[in-house]
């Protein structure tokens, strides 16, 4: 854009005389920014269209792309995956005793949809969609939302257009909306004081409180907990014994499994420590049996290539087709050899 | 290890005093406590010369970087699961109960994530600025630090702080009610020196502030907060930004709603309209009875907290007692902060003690003697806008239960004949 140091420092030069700033001092630090550059990480969308990339997309080809990466977690029909983000209903519950807060009853923009799937999601693979993915799934979550129909041609044209439901739902800040005198006696009638305690046992607090109940120590306790309170209902309703897993000693593991932890940390982790979409969780061990008894080469070529099971979806690499060979194979074998 | 056996004393005893509540409920003989846990008289307490007295320590570089001692390792970060889906877009929340002064250490400072802590290059991190601008610019690292420096001492905080609690108290411990808050000395530069660089243009109302990690976060903050006191920092109390921080750099709102201060920060943008992003429309909205919404509520009004006593410090002598907590504002300096000992009939002005700063966590302290009595304290600060930090009856009158975020309403200890300390509320 600027081709040498001295055009910058002339045009900075002038307009700041221009407009006259008192803190404006010229330093010529930094470098011009290329549109090649510029082009490269300006991602954002705004809800008149400004930054909507050329293309268009529709809910039909939508749904196959949003089974594939996003209904692990937000659920088939949009309804969350355990405490996962609900994409669908929830209209007319703003005012609510419990209300519901999706795209379709509480986001006031359809750009920011887009924007939100182009720069975040999937969760565990952000920026791997293509523009077309975008628009297709963007196209979906509204259908699913009763806001545009299943044919309809979603496109940088008219994705502006589209009116959400609770767009005129919000206004700006006008805090401070309450007014506390500072009373200093006599500030309130102390036979009407009402007192409610604390709901016991919904923090961990067992590093102050001897003995004290800890639900929740950590996130994969946390979904064992609820894992086993699903397994109990369950058996209430089917009069079966729940299933209890058992424990095992551990064992030593190989250096590849080693070198695969940290790969499952950051990619796999997200659906198989908590057991999303029917992954086999790490440590359940009746989930295990005979994927084990399939030999790892089959189990790593499924993590490589992708696979459709009776339990659930195994995007191929999970999604993260940044991850190598190696990387995924190691995560897989410390999966495994975790079971031991 | 091999001093384990040694320190086994000091160790129980150290459990049995944090465990206030079976200290309190079980014993009259405080003084005797330790005595009686170490089963005689430890060889380390007087008359004998204690074991450290008595050998060397280690040497310098023993640990390059410094930790602190192995005695004070409850004194760390925690979670409550239950709040989000998984730990990596998730919240833990500093550990106040155990700090001292007003500046929280940094491997303390409360985490806040949407996509983890991204392992970053400083070398490959650039900061774009283009938009409405004349001179679309990129900064390296090293140039960000050319720039004349400034430090500021200033609290962050997430507006969802106490967010738990609208319907009724749950969280058990003061660093789950207010832990979600830390103040730092922070240095970099102001962000309006990178704008006067890059030539910002007169339509230039709005910023977009946008991070480099995989959740790409960003926010649209006004033009105004730039002018007034938005920095682009590297640095905090001292050293470069920690990753959890946003290593290695992060945008500072000072005063603002903790999700404004983008860390990780890759890109602005100016422009003449916010962007409405997912951040400032679906989450960082506040739901008001009627099932409308503010937005853009970027201001953490005046809020304080006692934080001894609080659950996890239990009252564990009768006589005097210093009464401390923090006080801050997003509005400017704490002016005062005043406590009430009977669920706030009637008040008493406490003392602000140490530095009161802009925008920074302030302490107060009231001293006084305890000898039993069933308290129901409670503080109230006030700044120098005027504003008083309202009751909760006040906040759910004007905005019901759903509003999540900005709960900055007078909290309630409730301390029993034994000194032990509930978390209650009082309407």
């Amino acid at each position: 854009m600027f081709k040498s140091p001295k055009s910058l420092l002339m045009l900075a030069v002038v307009v700041l005389g221009a407009a006259g700033v008192a803190y404006a001092q010229d330093y010529q630090i930094g470098t011009p920014a290329t549109a090649l550059e510029i082009a490269g990480w300006d991602i954002d969308i705004r809800p008149d269209g400004k930054g909507l990339p050329v293309g268009s997309g529709n809910a039909i080809d939508g749904e196959e792309a949003y089974e594939m990466v996003c209904a692990s977690c937000h659920g088939v029909f949009g309804e969350g995956e355990g405490r996962w983000p609900v994409l669908v209903g929830g209209e007319g519950t703003l005012a609510d005793e419990r209300p519901v807060k999706t795209v379709g009853s509480y986001w006031p923009y359809a750009s920011t949809l887009f924007d939100y799937i182009r720069r975040a999601m999937p969760f565990t693979a952000p920026m791997s969609l293509s523009d077309q993915q975008v628009y297709d799934i963007t196209a979906y979550v509204l259908y699913m939302n009763d806001i545009i129909e299943e044919d309809f041609e979603l496109s940088q044209q008219n994705l502006a257009q589209i009116v959400m439901p609770n767009e005129d739902g919000f206004f700006v800040d006008d805090r401070p909306d309450v007014q506390n005198p500072r009373c200093m006696s006599d500030c309130a009638d102390p036979d009407k004081l009402m007192m409610k305690g604390s709901l016991a046992g919904v923090t961990p607090i067992g590093h102050f409180v001897e003995g004290a109940d800890a639900p929740a120590a950590s996130h994969s306790g946390q979904h064992d907990l609820e894992a086993s309170k699903e397994a109990e209902r369950k058996a209430a309703i089917t009069g079966e014994e729940p299933a209890v897993a058992e424990a095992s000693e551990p064992a030593a593991m190989s250096a590849a499994a080693i070198a695969g932890e940290s790969t499952y940390k950051a990619a796999c982790g997200v659906c198989h420590t908590n057991g999303l979409a029917g992954a086999p969780k790490v440590g359940d061990a009746p989930a295990w049996v005979e994927r084990l008894q399939q030999g790892n080469d089959l189990l790593i070529s499924h993590a490589l290539q992708g696979f459709a099971g009776s339990t659930g979806y195994m995007p191929a690499k999970g999604g993260r087709a940044d991850l190598s060979n190696e990387a995924v194979t190691n995560a897989v074998l410390f999966m495994v050899e975790s079971q031991h | 290890m091999q001093h384990a056996s040694e320190h086994l004393t000091t160790n129980d005893r150290r459990d049995f005093l944090r465990r206030g509540v079976s200290y309190v409920a079980g014993a009259a003989a405080v003084g005797g406590a330790s005595i009686a846990t170490a089963s005689g008289v430890s060889s380390n307490l007087p008359p004998n010369e204690p074991q450290w007295g008595r050998q060397l320590g280690t040497g310098v570089v023993e640990n390059p970087y410094g930790l602190p001692s192995r005695h004070e390792s409850q004194v760390v970060r925690r979670t409550v699961p239950w709040l989000t889906a998984e730990s990596i877009s998730s919240i833990s929340m500093s550990p106040i109960q155990d700090l001292k002064g007003i500046i929280t250490p940094n491997g303390l400072v409360f985490e806040r994530y949407h996509a983890g802590v991204p392992d970053i290059n400083p070398d490959e991190h650039r900061l774009m600025i283009h938009g409405l601008v004349d001179n679309p610019l990129i900064f390296t690292m090293e140039d960000l630090m050319r720039f004349p420096s400034v430090s500021e001492i200033k609290f962050i905080e997430c507006p969802a702080n106490g967010g738990m609690e609208w319907r009724g108290p749950q969280m058990e411990a003061l660093q789950f009610t207010h832990g979600m808050l830390s103040c730092c000395e922070w240095t970099g530069v102001p962000l309006k020196v990178l704008l006067d660089a890059a030539g910002i243009q007169t339509e230039g109302k709005w910023i977009l502030a946008e991070g480099a990690d995989g959740a790409h976060m960003s926010r649209s903050i006004p033009i105004e907060k730039i002018l007034d006191d938005t920095l682009v920092v590297y640095a905090q109390n001292g050293e470069m930004l920690r990753p959890e921080q946003g290593y290695p750099l992060r945008l500072l709102n000072p005063g603002w709603e903790g999700n404004t201060s983008i860390k990780w920060l890759r890109r602005i943008e100016v422009g003449d309209k916010p962007w409405h992003h997912r951040e400032e429309t679906s989450k960082y909205t506040d739901l008001m009875e009627d099932g409308r919404a503010r937005r853009f509520t970027f201001v953490q009004e005046c809020n304080s907290v006692i934080t001894s006593p609080c659950p996890e410090n239990p009252i564990r002598r009768k006589g005097f007692l210093e009464v401390e907590g923090l006080a801050w504002t997003g509005r400017g300096k704490i002016k005062g902060v005043d406590i009430s000992f009977d669920g706030g009939v009637s008040w008493r002005p406490a003392q602000l003690k140490g530095l009161v700063l802009d925008k920074a966590l302030t302490r107060f302290s009231l001293t006084t003697q305890w000898q039993g009595e069933p308290w129901l304290i409670q503080s109230r600060a006030y700044d120098d806008s005027g504003y008083v930090q309202p009751t909760l009856a006040q906040l759910r009158e004007q905005r019901g239960v759903n509003s999540i975020y900005h709960k900055n309403s007078i909290h309630t200890w409730q301390i029993a004949p034994t000194g032990e300390v509930k978390n209650v509320q009082i309407t």
